[in-house]
């Protein structure tokens, strides 16, 4: 166990690397990054060389990517180009979204599993069909419409709640959010644990379990829900970290200040630290979640052990 | 009588049609008997089993007919929770293949303890314990290391004994072992066996065995009942139907066993398939097959005769087949 995280940990390297380097460069063809710092007009050239050499860009492109992986390493993300520092940005930015991701996890795991069981199990009948029907209806439909209507609906019309959250972005304010944003995944998970649990409910072992004279309920919850929940747990792993960077449009419609929010601000203006900073930290985030998930596995399906 | 199953009628909706899997099955089982309930596959051996235990799948199965006492209670018509608090504590049941048959995710301390926390509301901890005493009664080597280890961590040998511990846990009055060996290799085979009867000896249980496997009865079983297309078509204290079937279906099966002595000889089969149990064929359903059909097959069901007179007959023989004077009396000159 111990060995394959090492290993696990190790291969994460080259990936790292890889992945970042593929930004760095990506940000680099976006455009002239002195571009944005003299404001309306264009800079003139002895400007716009002096600060190209103030900040290394006159340097060539793979030298750059050392000096900033080198500063990056030191827990240096460099500086936006308004001054701030994007590890500022990044410790207001990330809270926000991290409760955001778990508000959204939560109704994942709770309504989706829920759902998919209760589907599962019923099989065929009008609550599963009629399930099956709205997950398509979430899927088809594209988070900002989702979104939109349920601020419009419940944050507007209804006055529910507030229709854009507040620069603290408390757990109360993120349900709305929330739910939209892990709407799709939601369906996803629903589908998913029905179709597992559909599936092993005509299992031997379940059958034993019936033979044994197990209440249903108990049947369900030890012996069916657990092993169902297997492919269940990889999707939400890695959903981890497509919602943390994904959350672009939902944070935009709720104004919520946080990771997806810097990010479109800082394409927007062109400000490569920061979104160069803001992405390493998703890949990192990416890849620890499915170290997790894979470790998960072993806890969930004990014939699957690392060595 | 234990156990009396009386004209159990099960059937199956399936896309071709109504399938009745189970047409009209009886049978008794005593305490410490065992019965073997012999035939192929799709005879309805195994339904007439889940039907007894309630595990059967239903929707599609339907039960449609008949009684099942049990201790002198209908099964039938007790509610589903005195059903429930029946199957595992009074009746037991051994899966053929005990690997899909375990959880594999919990250990197998855990799945045989479970019959304790459930039925007996022990604490988790006495269960264990539990668990252990029951392994060391199937004799599996060190229980007490290996109570904790999961169903894939066991040989198949191993694995089949969980299933008998599991099974044996409550001290059943019934235990129904539904190919408890096919699973299994050869040399093993004989070992799960035997420690399956010394158990049951040694509880008096009553014991169905549900099998293909003439071999394995005729050490075993007290009594023979021979399925065919959901019915029973011959049932006999095991040595008689050994000596001399009184259905030529039997015969058939018996013919077929390979023998040393036979050496070098066509081994016999009986010609053509099993019917689909969407369209059985009318009149006796073996008849398509049967070499002693005749005119009267094609068109009329052969109740279960009493087979009374003749070599090899006994009170408790029955033959469902029109001819069975005639089989037995050929069987026996052979």
């Amino acid at each position: 166990m111990g060995r394959y995280v090492i290993r696990r940990l190790l291969q994460m390297i080259p990936v790292f690397a890889g992945a970042t380097l593929l930004i760095f460069l990506m940000v680099n063809v976006m455009g002239d990054p002195v571009a944005g710092l003299c404001g309306e007009r264009a800079c003139d050239p002895a400007t716009a060389a002096r600060l190209k050499a103030e900040f290394g860009l006159d340097q060539p492109v793979w030298k750059q990517y050392l000096t900033y992986m080198g500063n990056v390493l030191t827990g240096d993300f460099g500086t936006a180009f308004n001054g701030q520092e994007v590890t500022e940005l990044m410790g207001t930015a990330f809270p926000v979204t991290v409760r955001l991701t778990l508000v959204a996890i939560l109704f994942e795991v709770v309504i989706g599993i829920a759902l998919g069981v209760v589907t599962g199990l019923r099989r065929g009948r009008p609550a599963d069909t009629g399930v099956l029907v709205a997950t398509l209806v979430v899927i088809s439909v594209p988070t900002f419409v989702t979104g939109l209507l349920l601020q419009l609906l419940l944050g507007v019309k209804w006055g529910w709640t507030d229709p854009s959250v507040s620069s603290e972005a408390a757990f109360g304010e993120l349900v709305v959010p929330g739910l939209v944003l892990a709407s799709v995944s939601l369906a996803y998970v629903t589908r998913l644990t029905r179709t597992s649990i559909a599936e092993n409910r005509r299992s031997d072992y379940v059958r034993t379990a019936v033979a044994k004279g197990l209440p249903r309920r108990r049947v369900v919850t030890r012996h069916l829900l657990r092993n169902s929940l297997i492919p269940v747990v990889t999707f939400i792993g890695t959903d981890i970290g497509a919602l943390m960077g994904g959350a672009i449009v939902t944070e935009r419609i709720f104004n919520i200040h946080g990771v997806g929010y810097q990010l479109y601000q800082g394409i927007l203006r062109q400000n490569t630290q920061t979104v160069v900073g803001f992405v390493t930290v998703l890949v990192l985030v990416f890849l620890v979640a499915n170290l997790v998930v894979d470790l998960l596995y072993a806890v969930l399906d004990p014939r699957i052990r690392y060595a | 009588m234990l156990l009396d199953v009386r004209d159990l009628r099960v059937e199956f909706t399936t896309r071709e049609g109504v399938a009745k899997a189970v047409n009209g099955v009886s049978y008794g089982v005593a305490a410490g008997e065992t019965l073997a309930v012999l035939g192929e596959s799709g005879s309805g051996k195994s339904v007439t089993a889940q039907a007894v235990m309630g595990i059967l799948d239903t929707p599609p199965g339907r039960i449609t007919g008949g009684e099942i006492l049990f201790k002198g209670r209908d099964l039938l018509r007790l509610k589903e929770e005195e059903r429930r608090s029946v199957r595992g504590a009074e009746m037991a049941m051994i899966f053929q293949d005990a690997l899909s048959s375990l959880n594999p995710v919990l250990t197998v301390g855990d799945q045989l303890g479970e019959m304790f926390v459930v039925h007996r509301g022990m604490s988790k901890k006495d269960a264990r314990a539990k668990a252990v005493e029951l392994m060391d009664r199937v004799r599996i080597p060190a229980a007490a290391q290996r109570v904790d280890d999961y169903p894939h961590q066991f040989s198949g040998g191993m694995r089949q004994r969980i299933m008998i511990a599991m099974a044996l846990a409550l001290e059943p009055d019934l235990i129904i072992a539904d190919e408890p060996t096919t699973a299994l290799d050869v040399t093993v085979q004989a070992q799960v066996m035997d420690l399956l009867a010394e158990l049951q000896r040694e509880y008096a249980m009553g014991l169905i065995l549900i099998t293909h496997d003439l071999g394995v009865v005729a050490d075993v079983a007290d009594r023979i009942a021979v399925m065919y297309a959901g019915r029973i078509v011959e049932t006999a204290p095991v040595h008689d139907l050994y000596k001399a079937p009184a259905h030529p279906y039997t015969r058939g099966l018996l013919d077929s066993i390979p023998r040393l002595d036979h050496k070098g000889r066509e081994l016999y089969a009986i010609k053509g398939l099993p019917p689909s149990l969407t369209a059985v064929p009318p009149g006796c359903p073996f008849h398509p097959r049967c070499p002693m059909a005749r005119d009267v097959c094609r068109t009329d069901v052969p109740p279960l005769h009493a087979v009374e007179r003749g070599p090899a007959s006994g009170p408790g023989r029955g033959s469902a087949c029109h001819f069975w004077r005639d089989c037995l009396e050929g069987s026996a000159r052979r």
